[in-house]
């Protein structure tokens, strides 16, 4: 039997159906509308943040530990959108207390329409520091304390908010800061170290920056990956010297009236640089004053990128090639009868007085700086193939690989250029027509002073990274001359400055070391009248534990080397032995025997 | 007869109602225990997770400090400052010809610093969370219920303090 209400069943079942299938229609159609995305859109807006983490930039230490550059707390300052409640007094506290900042700027921002997203958050200042946000705190604190006691919803800084981050900072200022460079913190995104050790280390000190989703809903919140630091370094600098260094070249441009200068202190057996200064100095907590400390083309750090004809300090490497080559002997001797050498017939080569020093043998030669001499012994002894090939090995024409940013080289011009004339194998034996850069005289005179092992300069000594420490093993870039040569040289070089009674002379400790004076080439010649002053020396002679390169540039006390490079050289050493913990020689030959 | 032996081996309207009702029950006593569970385990992940937030808050917090406090330790033993201490106290710098040197043996003033261990073969660390706040219901169940937990053969090791 057939139910009678079998129809209005069957209708009310249709409606139903109707209506469900109508509902689900409407829910596909919803979530295809672009309304739909832009909501989905906000949703994922609310369910959390994505942030990128940066780890905390490595700190760099001096070889004994202490810091000199790390991270402190800088806050970021916004506005909070959804959580204003009174624009004029946000307004106001931030354009009182954050200088920077104008008062219809912030009203402007602090007022904007809380329901669009994407201005949600405005940054007002990076980096605050901690006493202007105690202050902020105190001021709401207060506003907030009067709300209580008038009932009031106003004055509030609610909305007004404040984050920490790392900022870089360098505790010694100046100290040091032409080998450490910066690190430019303010634009986050693309922070990155420039000049010196940061950037030569950027990649390393900077770790892997990751990006993560906060979660608002706690039941997706998961720990956050652990993000390693960037790795710390240890320097081969030494605080100590470093600051001594810094002090004698300041005292030494003061007292020459120089324009700048630089002063390496190198440890020739491993090649790490103890200390190295370089003038303009310049506090990279302030880095964004870089353009003021050095306009135009001022270098960074002019110890590893500026070249310069250093003059007769390069004499040391010409004398160190004829006697390691054979070309001359340590007896060999030059009749210098005119005070003059003619290269090609053409040209004259003059000794520095213009005068003639008679019959010298190769220290005599050193020891009064001839040029004739040593143009000859280039010239003449040596030949060009032999002497291109030696400055080769030591390492001219070539950056030297010291870890610092920057580096700069000059090309050495050889025989096989088309420009290369034969006096340049005459002015290049006393270091005039060729370019060198302090580091790589250092360098090479490492090769001197370690028994020809030439040493690959270096400052850093560690690295610290995810707990563990890798020291850099120092490495041997070449042997240009043998250790004979070596000695034999070292020796020449004390006894010549022993008999000149040098400034550069240390009471208590026998060093070996080598004046120059170069003159400056302009573009009408060698006209001008100013010169770069420079000295290198080492000791103590016995067993050499330092090198040190002084370069005083266009001093106007004296032109010469001798005069104005040697003293500042002696200040130095008198001080390193005591910060090196050098004995004098006496006290060091009686331990060794003991 | 047929129907008779039919009717005498039917189950009573009352008691198959009964047999309904129970399973009913039974089916509404199942989810409510289920639902109690998930609650229960919802409402831990939940407080793990905010746990995990404030734990996260402090860590940046103490990282923070230890920068803060880090950086002002550098600033109080910069040269400059250490110098000014010094002098403040009446030190004056050593001229190099009143030096005392004294042979220590074993000292060595070049000696490397060490600020961490050397390289060592790298240990992959286990997660930090632990495997019981990133295991689902489903998989907890089927872990504690459905299986036979492993013997524990582990020697039990002396405890020392």
């Amino acid at each position: 039997m057939k139910n009678p209400f079998y129809f209005r069943y069957l209708i009310i079942a249709l409606i139903c159906s109707l209506l469900g299938a109508g509902i689900i229609i409407q829910m596909v159609r919803i979530n295809y509308t672009p309304f739909a995305q832009d909501l989905i859109a906000k949703s994922e807006d609310y369910q959390g943040v994505r942030k990128t983490i940066y780890p905390p930039r490595g700190t760099i230490y001096d070889r004994k530990g202490n810091i000199l550059a790390t991270n402190q707390i800088g806050y970021e300052v916004g506005i909070d959108l959804k959580n204003v409640v009174d624009p004029e007094t946000i307004a106001f506290a931030a354009s009182t207390l954050l200088e920077e900042l104008d008062y219809l700027d912030v009203f402007a921002m602090a007022s904007t329409e809380k329901r669009a997203d994407e201005n949600r958050y405005y940054v007002l200042s990076s980096f605050v520091s901690k006493e202007k946000v105690e202050e902020l705190e105190l001021l709401k604190e207060n506003y907030a304390n009067r709300r209580l006691e008038t009932k009031s919803i106003k004055p509030s800084l609610s909305g007004l908010v404040w984050t920490p981050m790392q900022q870089r900072v360098y505790p010694e200022g100046t100290l040091g800061a032409n080998v450490l460079g910066f690190y430019n913190y303010f634009s986050r995104e693309n922070a990155q170290g420039v000049f010196g050790v940061e950037e030569a280390y950027n990649r390393l000190l900077t770790g892997k920056p990751q990006t993560v989703f906060l979660p608002n809903d706690p039941y997706l919140v998961e720990a956050l990956p652990d993000i390693e630091p960037g790795a710390s370094l240890v320097l081969t600098i030494d605080r100590d010297i470093q600051s001594m260094l810094e002090e004698t070249l300041d005292q030494a441009l003061a007292w020459s009236g120089g324009e700048g200068g630089t002063i390496i202190v190198a440890d020739p057996k491993s090649g790490e640089i103890l200390g190295m200064a370089s003038t303009p100095f310049f506090n990279p907590n302030q880095y964004w004053k870089y353009q003021e400390t050095f306009p135009g083309i001022t270098p960074y750090n002019r110890a590893v990128g500026t070249a310069y004809e250093p003059g007769s300090v390069f004499k040391v490497i010409t004398m160190a090639a004829a006697l390691d080559s054979g070309a001359a002997e340590l007896d060999t001797t030059y009749n210098d009868t005119s005070g003059v050498y003619w290269v090609a017939n053409s040209w004259p080569i003059y000794n520095w007085n213009y005068g003639a020093w008679g019959v010298q043998d190769m220290t005599g030669c050193m020891q009064h700086s001839l040029n004739v001499c040593l143009a000859y012994v280039a010239i003449d002894l040596l030949g060009e193939d032999l002497f291109y090939e030696y400055l080769q090995a030591f390492g001219f024409g070539r950056s030297t690989g010291i870890d610092l940013a920057s580096e700069a080289n000059f090309p050495l011009r050889l025989p096989e250029n088309n420009q290369w004339m034969s006096l340049d194998l005459a002015t290049n034996s006393f270091g005039q027509g060729i370019a060198v850069t302090p580091i790589q005289m250092v360098t090479a005179i490492s090769a001197i002073a370690n028994d020809g092992k030439m040493m690959t300069p270096h400052v850093v000594r560690s690295v610290v990274d995810k707990g563990q420490q890798y020291n850099v093993t120092p490495q041997v870039i070449n042997t240009p001359i043998s250790a004979q040569t070596a000695r034999d040289i070292t020796e020449m070089l004390a006894y010549s400055l022993e008999e000149e009674a040098s400034v550069a002379l240390v009471e208590g400790y026998r060093v070996s070391g080598k004046t120059g004076t170069g003159d400056i080439p302009t573009e009408l010649g060698y006209t001008s009248s100013l010169t770069n002053a420079s000295f290198v020396g080492w000791g103590p002679t016995d067993d050499p534990q330092f090198v040190v390169y002084v370069w005083i540039e266009k001093p106007t006390i004296s032109p010469w080397g001798s005069e104005v490079a040697a003293p500042v050289f002696r200040d130095v050493v008198e001080q390193l032995v005591v910060l090196m913990r050098i004995p004098p020689d006496d006290i060091r030959m009686q331990m060794a025997i003991e | 007869m047929k129907n008779r032996i039919l009717q005498a081996y039917k189950q009573a309207p009352w008691r198959i109602q009964i047999q309904w009702i129970g399973l009913f029950l039974l089916g509404l006593v199942l989810i409510a225990s289920i639902t109690g569970v998930y609650l229960s385990v919802s409402a831990q992940a939940a407080a793990s997770g905010r746990k995990i937030q404030s734990l996260e808050r402090q860590i940046t917090n103490i990282n923070n400090e230890i920068a803060e406090l880090t950086s002002d330790l550098a600033a109080a033993r910069s040269v400059d400052r250490m110098k000014s201490r010094a002098q403040a106290l009446g030190y004056v710098p050593l001229d190099p010809h009143q030096a005392v040197y004294l042979e220590i043996p074993g000292y060595n003033p070049q000696a490397d610093l060490v600020l961490a261990p050397p390289r060592v073969n790298i240990i992959v660390e286990s997660p930090s969370v632990l495997s019981s706040y990133r295991t689902s219901l489903w998989d907890w169940l089927v872990q504690n219920i459905w299986q036979t937990p492993a013997l524990n053969l582990q020697p039990v090791e002396e405890m020392t303090p």
